[in-house]
């Protein structure tokens, strides 16, 4: 297990409360954890690919930027009028 | 060991704490608002430390590349992301307390 993979698995218990916030609390703090929980997973697909040494990976942490962030302003936008 | 190897042990421990402080700060904040803070500090603090340990491990290779684009993108649309979020929820609290 080199430096990567060990960063990875440390993100864990805070991809771990954002989840327990996202589950739990109401829906406006729900909106936030989620985004931090993305933010997470993205930089935790970014130390798998470097530590499996395999730059496709990281296409999926791309992917998860770009579909994140239109994902969030729709939220945001239903959040503002209808939720 | 020498000082590129331990350069990036320290920018990776230091993109952890920034993460695990973000959540700490989740997990403490009160408002929504207040919350918002951390996303914004995970993703600037912690993106940047991420993005040069893992360019000064891989230089220019499609890998460290692609990193860089990554985090420059989450950047982006982060700040887009709090702006945002911030209003809506703003306008949402509005719209509660003009209702009561």
């Amino acid at each position: 297990m080199n430096l990567w993979l060990t960063a990875a698995v440390a993100l864990l218990p805070a991809l771990a409360a954002a989840g327990w916030v996202a589950a739990v609390a109401d829906i406006e703090n729900r909106f936030v954890a989620l985004e931090l929980g993305s933010t997470l997973t993205v930089f935790m697909l970014m130390l798998l690919s470097v530590g499996y040494d395999q730059p496709s990976f990281i296409d999926l942490g791309l992917t998860v930027v770009l579909l994140s962030f239109p994902g969030a302003l729709a939220y945001a936008h239903f959040l503002e009028r209808w939720l | 060991m020498n000082a590129g190897d331990f350069a990036q042990i320290v920018l990776v421990a230091l993109g952890v704490a920034a993460s695990w402080l973000a959540a700490f700060g989740l997990l403490r904040l009160p408002t929504a608002f207040a919350r918002l803070h951390c996303v914004s500090f995970a993703g600037a603090a912690g993106g940047l430390c991420f993005m040069a340990a893992v360019l000064a491990d891989r230089g220019g290779d499609p890998l460290g590349f692609k990193s860089a684009a990554t985090i420059i993108l989450l950047l982006l649309t982060g700040a887009v992301f709090v702006h945002a979020s911030g209003r809506a929820l703003r306008l949402r609290q509005q719209a509660l307390e003009d209702r009561q």
